[in-house]
């Protein structure tokens, strides 16, 4: 009986110490995230989403164009901005706190759906692409490298959706039409 | 501002005697099964419909949808290939679930597609991007339909007889 009343103490006292501890990490994550600044947001209104560049890399005219269109349509959709300009729109001239998006392709690979779906491991098709965010003035604000990938499932082309998807997350993280 | 850059959203019912009337008016203006992978204008992906080129335009009408490209807004035409499982659909995403890996069986057998991809400019002056898929040896008629209507391309005949010389090469 003693031995009993001794033990369920020192589980007490343990499970005291365990909760101690858990309070204690869990203020320490809790004070760490309030340490951990806030990324200060680019005041941006519109972006200007210029045609995809590929000056070194041979990349086909339909995964030009569908990683132009997937990325104007994502930014349209999640980007956040009052207006998606595309290349060359005149309107875009007369835009406030614009931002131009320009991309260039740094390297391709071109998979095949066949081997993705035969094989599961093979196949996969990749794109690496510079983006360049910069001002009216050509002053540059944010650069990033960004890669657009299928492994699984899907056509080739859905790498480019994979792509956009990724740059309009960057942008919505880095821009903001209200700081 | 050119007017002629302009879509136009034409009635169902205009738009089927628009596509009779342009058959009669050019002969030789031979309709086209195409699908709009994506990029076009006021039509979703991957829309089935027919393609004519004629009359200074490109016109792409399925159901109710009807668009008209002016073909002097067509900046740049290339063609292209790729390929499509036979069965898709519902049937080809069930059979992916078949036993002893029947659906990736399946996944050989593909049939040869052709695309023509376009980047044309709207009325404001913005650059646009299509690409649509045909059944295989009709992507080159097209293209060169569009450009005696007054489309441009960066790529042309010359330079595709020039590419499999120069790949020959490449492997020799």
């Amino acid at each position: 009986m003693r031995e009993l009343r001794m033990g369920s103490g020192a589980a007490l006292h343990g499970l005291r110490f365990g909760v101690c501890l858990m309070v204690m990490m869990v203020s320490g994550v809790g004070a760490f995230a309030q340490d951990k600044p806030k990324p200060v947001k680019i005041k941006a209104s519109a972006i200007q989403v210029d045609m995809i560049h590929s000056d070194e890399i041979k990349l086909p005219a339909e995964f030009q164009v569908s990683l132009y269109e997937d990325l104007i349509e994502q930014l349209q959709k999640k980007g956040g901005f009052a207006h998606v300009y595309r290349e060359g729109d005149r309107n875009a001239t007369s835009a406030g706190e614009l931002v131009i998006l320009k991309s260039n392709v740094t390297g391709f690979k071109e998979g095949s759906q066949r081997k993705r779906e035969v094989t599961t491991v093979a196949g996969e098709t990749s794109i690496k692409i510079h983006c360049v965010f910069s001002d009216k003035d050509g002053k540059t604000l944010l650069e990033a490298d960004v890669t657009g990938k299928v492994r699984f499932f899907g056509g080739n082309l859905r790498a480019t959706y994979d792509f956009a998807k990724a740059t309009t997350k960057i942008a919505r993280e880095n821009f903001s039409a209200t700081t | 501002m050119d007017e002629s850059h302009d879509f136009q959203i034409v009635r169902p019912d205009q738009g089927r005697s628009r596509m009779r009337s342009l058959a009669k008016a050019d002969p030789g203006a031979t309709p086209f099964k195409v699908v709009v992978v994506k990029g076009l204008q006021g039509v979703k992906d991957n829309t089935k419909g027919t393609l004519i080129v004629g009359d200074g335009s490109m016109h792409f009408a399925h159901e109710a949808v009807k668009k008209d490209l002016a073909a002097n807004s067509i900046e740049d035409v290339v063609t292209g290939d790729d390929s499509q499982r036979v069965i898709r659909g519902t049937v080809g995403t069930l059979s992916w679930f078949a036993p002893y890996g029947a659906g990736r069986f399946l996944s050989l057998f593909r049939t040869k597609l052709d695309t023509v991809t376009i980047k044309y400019l709207d009325a404001d002056g913005g650059l646009h991007g299509a690409i649509l898929a045909m059944p295989v040896g009709q992507a080159e008629v097209i293209k060169k339909d569009l450009l005696a209507q007054g489309a441009r391309t960066t790529v042309t005949a010359e330079d595709l007889a020039k590419a499999p010389a120069a790949g020959a090469k490449e492997k020799q």
